[in-house]
């Protein structure tokens, strides 16, 4: 689905943040990318998202060469993933239902299908019933569970997160970690940045990073799943 | 097709909860735009009521139609005649050589005798006054005039009509010279307004990008709020102009006694107060576009 191949990103300033990276993932896989700060985890999921473009290499996504992609064709491109970000990146001026609406107004859904849509969404996550309510007024846990329904409302076939528990305690943690176990299971790739491997009980794929070079590229199957 | 109406009119909502949400800027920047426009459209207005007020002032400029020496009294008849079922002739007045000889002799103070000149070399004529500016009307008339036979020369004497023309018009330059001016006035004013808009949704903005809105999606909204600004502005334009009109005709009729007459001002046409509306708006559609589409564009993410 996804194919890396002899990968480059260098930042001005001749900082590589990515060398030599060459790795795949398949359709419906669970994969952690780890490594400490300054590993290159952030830059890989930008370059995946096309919010990066390699300085060489190529990324192979369904058949298009994403280093070769024209500015015009990106948006369109960036449908096909759902994003969370570390700091979520919600808009506060907007309640939680405009806030998960978003993707879809942007992909010209029409109102009645919106509504359905966001509503099912926000069930997902558990927020149902805070749809009218600003996300200042949400929990850190609450804030990042809404962002996840922004991400799958406009069901993608790819979820990308970068550090998503990072800021939250290990309780509010395994819950979002849950909620990407189940999207995994009915057929989502998750793709999650992360400093530490979470205890995960099913099968999944360990991409590690240091120095901006792949040090492994691993698949565990827990003897629990 | 209705999606991308519903696009649309979700990008006007989303414009409509933006100037609501701040109406009172909103207001200033009606009022600003308005007052701008004000100016030249008040002087499109003071032109159009000196037109309409040369075209009702009595016209007495008139057609000089000189005869052949030796015309017989007939054809001189015969021109007469056919002048007189000219509609756009108001009056003529004939006027035979000898009359004119007379005229000259006696204001210049002459005597054939001292002069030398021992023949009339004045002949008879014509001076005809018109009912109508219409130059085209006039210039049929003269065609006209010289294919009768007995006729030499046809003068016209236009020289204060034209000199009124070329005011009006040198007026009209002023003024779309003027308009021009405040026109990129107001594109920076309201470019200015939605570059800061921008950057008060720079989150929102941002947030979009990343989720796969295009420019012109994202742009939509601001291109929006601009038409909506000229809307106002244009509306407010208007308004002050009517209440100008008023103001000055009241007390143009008060001072009806003492100038021994009144100036009315009229109002403009309908399709006049549209005209400066849909000014408005372009001006209002143009400076959004590009303003939001140079700060959209400083907000690119992918590198």
């Amino acid at each position: 689905m996804i194919t890396f191949d002899k990968v480059f990103k260098r930042y001005p300033g001749n900082m590589d943040a990515l060398q030599n990276i060459a790795l795949e993932i398949l359709p419906a896989e669970l994969v952690f990318v780890t490594g400490p700060s300054g590993a290159g985890k952030s830059t890989l999921l930008k370059l995946i998202s096309s919010l990066e473009k390699p300085t060489s290499g190529t990324i192979i996504f369904e058949n298009m060469n994403l280093s070769q992609l024209q500015a015009r064709d990106i948006p369109y491109l960036r449908r096909k993933f759902g994003m969370i970000f570390q700091d979520n990146k919600l808009l506060y001026d907007r309640n939680c239902f405009e806030n998960v609406s978003l993707p879809l107004a942007i992909n010209d859904i029409d109102g009645i299908d919106i509504n359905r849509r966001v509503r099912a969404a926000l069930d997902k996550v558990g927020l149902l019933n805070k749809e009218k309510i600003m996300p200042i007024s949400l929990s850190g846990g609450e804030q990042q569970r809404l962002a996840i329904a922004r991400a799958i409302v406009s069901r993608p076939s790819i979820l990308i997160a970068d550090e998503p528990t990072g800021n939250l305690d290990k309780e509010y943690a395994d819950e979002i970690m849950n909620i990407f176990y189940s999207f995994q299971q009915v057929g989502v790739t998750v793709i999650i940045s992360t400093h530490e491997l979470p205890i995960t009980p099913i099968k999944h794929k360990k991409i590690c990073l240091i120095g901006g070079k792949l040090k492994d590229q691993v698949s565990h199957v827990p003897l629990l799943s | 097709m209705f999606h991308y109406f519903l696009n649309h009119f979700q990008a006007l909502n989303r414009a409509l909860v933006r100037i609501f949400s701040n109406f009172s800027s909103s207001l200033i920047m009606f009022v600003v735009i308005g007052v701008t426009l004000f100016l030249p459209s008040s002087g499109l207005l003071i032109v159009e009521n000196i037109s309409q007020v040369s075209n009702n002032i009595e016209y007495d400029a008139e057609l000089s139609l000189f005869l052949e020496k030796g015309i017989k009294q007939d054809q001189i008849d015969f021109i007469q005649s056919a002048l007189n079922k000219t509609s756009i002739i108001k009056k003529t007045h004939y006027e035979s050589k000898l009359t004119a000889w007379d005229k000259l002799q006696t204001k210049l103070n002459l005597n054939p005798l001292n002069t030398g000149i021992s023949k009339n070399p004045l002949p008879d004529a014509f001076f005809i006054s018109l009912n109508t500016f219409n130059e085209k009307e006039i210039n049929a008339l003269i065609d006209n005039l010289k294919t009768i036979d007995g006729v030499e020369n046809i003068f016209f004497d236009a020289g204060w009509v034209k000199k009124l023309r070329s005011i009006l018009y040198l007026l009209k330059i002023g003024l779309a010279l003027l308009g021009s001016i405040l026109i990129i006035i107001l594109i920076v004013v309201i470019g200015n307004t939605i570059r800061l808009q921008t950057l008060t949704h720079k989150d929102e903005i941002e947030v979009s990008k990343l989720i796969g809105a295009t420019n012109s999606f994202i742009q939509r909204p601001f291109i929006y709020t601009g038409l909506i600004y000229g809307l106002g502005g244009g509306l407010i334009t208007i308004l002050s102009l009517q209440a100008a009109i008023e103001i000055f005709n009241k007390a143009s009729i008060n001072l009806e006694a003492m100038l021994g007459g009144t100036f009315i001002l009229k109002s403009l046409i309908w399709q006049q107060n549209l005209s400066v509306i849909i000014v408005a708006m372009l001006i209002g559609c143009f400076a959004s576009f590009f303003a939001a589409q140079q700060s959209i564009r400083k907000f690119e993410i992918f590198k």
